[in-house]
């Protein structure tokens, strides 16, 4: 009979996976020798947390789960933060992490950390696997929970000892789950839906909201058909971005704090907001009981317990959205009138960007614009967390590519381990991280695996020497009193490149960004771009 | 308002500390908490009884029902339901008022279920209502210790 850990690769073999990230240990040991008889590849990153990112990466592009794997103790509470990321996102990345022997668990020996327990609040659903036997069904348990229902981060944790025991029976993946207390509900309830074609007909002016749930519901198409055949406006939040494309002309940006006036301004005057898989954070609207009051609400998820969290719903309606769209689509409605798009469409081009922007050096807006619009129809942006965030969701030209970025967490570092798993997954798609200097501070010993395994990613770094947007924020809140946030001149970023054996290309100024940017996106291996910016440039 | 849950879990570890993390975590309140087997070696049984308004009593529904080791989840009637509570007390007393602190027993149906030369032990099962009552009435005698289990609960029907 095989192992514990050949077990463990079978059963990731079941579920077509052929590359994971990971960074091994003594109590993960007997699995890394199981992965080495196994055609799975395995990519060493250069801390545990770019594994559970690149997993993320992987797993918003194939739209499957992807797996990240770390040893006990140290290991695994590094990867703790990307679990926590992948979980505020709903990302379905399954982690296996060794744990010390059973017999040794609660001892507080070398590298125990329990695990399970300090991933509570951070992963979907934890397994510490007690019993050898019980591998296949617990593999295939958390590969379903972590791509049903709202997705999200399954940890495995496996004591070494256990890894190594043999199997009793014959290895067999099962076929189906059984979870008696997990059975995600995907259809609409039928008076409900019947409720929110009520709503929709008498709208005169509904507006619909998309957040980060439709993309993971694989339901941007069915959005677009809804919006197009009833002529229905679109906002977006940050992680619904991409539903629509910017040119498209029911699409009227991204909504909160840091989005644009006009879709705000479009909310308020709605008669109808229909949200669609986002949970309504503080960012997106920072005064719920406000707008509960003033507009009629259908909110639409697949997580009942996301309905009325945040902001209490008129009609509630939880479910699957391509099976809700589906029956939406259906609907005998009459298209809304134009009179409602073109005043929305006036409010947008009356809208004046009163932002100044220092014209010494690369302005961060043009930048976004410029490398966006140059950038491939269907390539994959993926922006960090900071004030490039921001000049990212702002500006960004939407084709027929994605956005990715961490909008629930903001984690810093984010975007070249997951753009790292991305354009490994996607060869033949471009793949471009925009990331300000502290981030990249943060992530950049990943340069090392990218180069390792010829990944041809592009990293664009935003430098103003400033952690820049807790800079504006005490500029803005505490007077200019900046504690704590200055970066300084190191590192050098051509030197860096040099380093890892990657070209270099350099702007300081937005004059010189057209040449430079297509020099950047036509350069073949992966590259290094640093636009300087200037420190006191804002996001808003 | 008050809400009354009973909810079937799986019967493993780690499932109490899911449930009473994700009421620390997000800020609901537990009055009482009982956890028993149930009839089936695999399945234990809360009863969790919260207060707060309508909304909350409702998010912390859906939150329970989203927890995969919670099987079932239902949220009681306080009318048509039977809850009861057990305590035990341990009360001091004195020859002056020995004889009313048992008169009180008796017209309550307490038991007295152990005797020592400065205090007694007084078994109450009843409504939580009735036991906080008892509790009231008791409490200038001296109450040294109080254990209470909890509230159970069943629907009527």
């Amino acid at each position: 009979m095989i192992t514990g850990a050949e077990a463990m690769v079978k059963c990731l073999e079941a579920e077509g996976i052929t590359r994971i990230f990971g960074y091994p240990g003594v109590a993960i040991a007997p699995f890394y020798e199981g992965l080495y008889n196994s055609n799975i590849e395995h990519i060493l990153v250069r801390q545990e947390q770019a594994a559970g990112h690149a997993a993320s990466g992987v797993a918003r592009v194939s739209r499957k789960p992807a797996v990240c794997v770390t040893t006990s103790g140290p290991g695994a509470t590094n990867l703790i933060t990307a679990l926590a990321t992948a979980y505020a996102d709903s990302i379905p990345v399954v982690a296996i992490t060794g744990q010390v022997s059973s017999d040794l668990l609660g001892k507080d020996v070398f590298q125990e950390a329990d695990m399970t327990g300090a991933t509570e609040s951070f992963t979907k659903y934890r397994y510490l696997v007690k019993d050898v036997n019980d591998i296949p069904r617990i593999f295939k348990e958390a590969f379903y929970i972590a791509n049903t229902g709202r997705k999200g981060p399954v940890l495995i944790d496996v004591p070494i000892d256990i890894q190594q025991a043999k199997l009793k029976k014959e290895f067999k993946y099962p076929d189906k789950v059984e979870i008696r207390g997990y059975r995600p509900s995907t259809k609409g309830n039928k008076q409900q839906l019947s409720k929110v074609i009520q709503a929709i007909r008498r709208a005169r002016k509904p507006i619909i909201c998309t957040g980060g749930g439709v993309i993971l519901g694989n339901g941007e198409d069915h959005i677009r058909r809804f919006c197009e055949k009833f002529n229905i406006p679109c906002v977006s939040t940050m992680m619904g971005i991409g539903v629509l494309p910017k040119a498209h002309p029911l699409y009227f940006g991204m909504l909160g704090n840091n989005g644009k006036p006009y879709a705000n301004r479009a909310i308020a005057l709605s008669d109808l907001m229909i949200i669609v898989g986002a949970r309504i954070a503080d960012r997106t609207v920072p005064t719920p009981d406000k707008l509960e009051s003033q507009v009629k609400i259908i909110h639409i998820d697949i997580d009942t317990a996301e309905i009325g969290k945040n902001l209490g719903p008129t009609i509630p309606l939880v479910g699957d959205v391509k099976n809700i769209f589906d029956e939406l689509i259906k609907a005998d409605i009459q298209p809304k009138a134009d009179s409602w798009i073109e005043e929305l469409n006036e409010i947008k081009h009356s809208t004046i960007d009163s932002r100044v922007f220092s014209d010494k050096l690369v302005n961060p807006n043009t930048l976004v614009q410029l490398l966006s619009e140059k950038m491939d129809d269907d390539a994959i942006y993926v922006a960090d967390v900071g004030q490039n965030q921001l000049w990212s969701a702002d500006n960004y030209v939407m084709k027929k590519g994605r956005f990715l970025t961490t909008g629930g967490m903001g984690t810093m570092g984010y975007s070249i381990p997951c753009g790292m798993g991305v354009k490994m997954y996607a060869p033949d798609k471009q793949v471009v991280c925009v990331i300000g200097d502290g981030a990249f501070q943060m992530s950049m010993n990943e340069l090392a695996t990218i180069k390792d395994h010829d990944v041809p990613l592009k990293i664009l770094i935003i430098k103003n020497r400033y952690l820049g947007l807790v800079r504006e924020y005490q500029d803005k809140t505490y007077d200019g009193h900046y504690s704590g946030v200055e970066l300084f001149d190191y590192p050098h970023c051509d030197k860096i490149a040099e380093a890892y054996d990657m070209p270099y290309f350099h702007a300081s100024h937005t004059d010189e960004l057209n040449e430079t940017l297509d020099q950047f996106l036509a350069c073949k291996e992966a590259c290094l771009m640093v636009c300087d910016v200037d420190w006191t440039d804002n996001s808003k | 308002m008050k809400g009354i849950f009973t909810v079937l879990v799986e019967n493993k570890s780690g499932v109490l500390s899911q449930i009473s993390g994700l009421f620390a975590r997000r800020g609901f309140n537990i009055d009482s908490l009982a956890v028993g087997e149930t009839e089936r070696h695999d399945i234990s049984s809360m009863t969790i009884v919260s207060t707060g308004d309508e909304r909350t009593i409702d998010q912390i529904e859906k939150h329970l029902n989203k927890k995969i080791d919670v099987i079932k989840v239902r949220r009681l009637d306080e009318a048509q339901t039977i809850s009861l509570e057990m305590m035990l007390m341990k009360v001091s007393y004195n020859p002056n008022n020995r004889a009313s602190l048992i008169e009180l027993c008796t017209i309550t149906g307490a038991k007295i279920m152990h005797v020592s030369p400065k205090h007694i032990i007084i078994e109450l099962h009843n409504t939580p209502d009735f036991i906080e009552n008892f509790i009231e009435l008791v409490r200038t005698y001296g109450i040294v210790e109080i254990q209470r289990t909890g509230t159970i609960s069943l629907e009527k029907n």
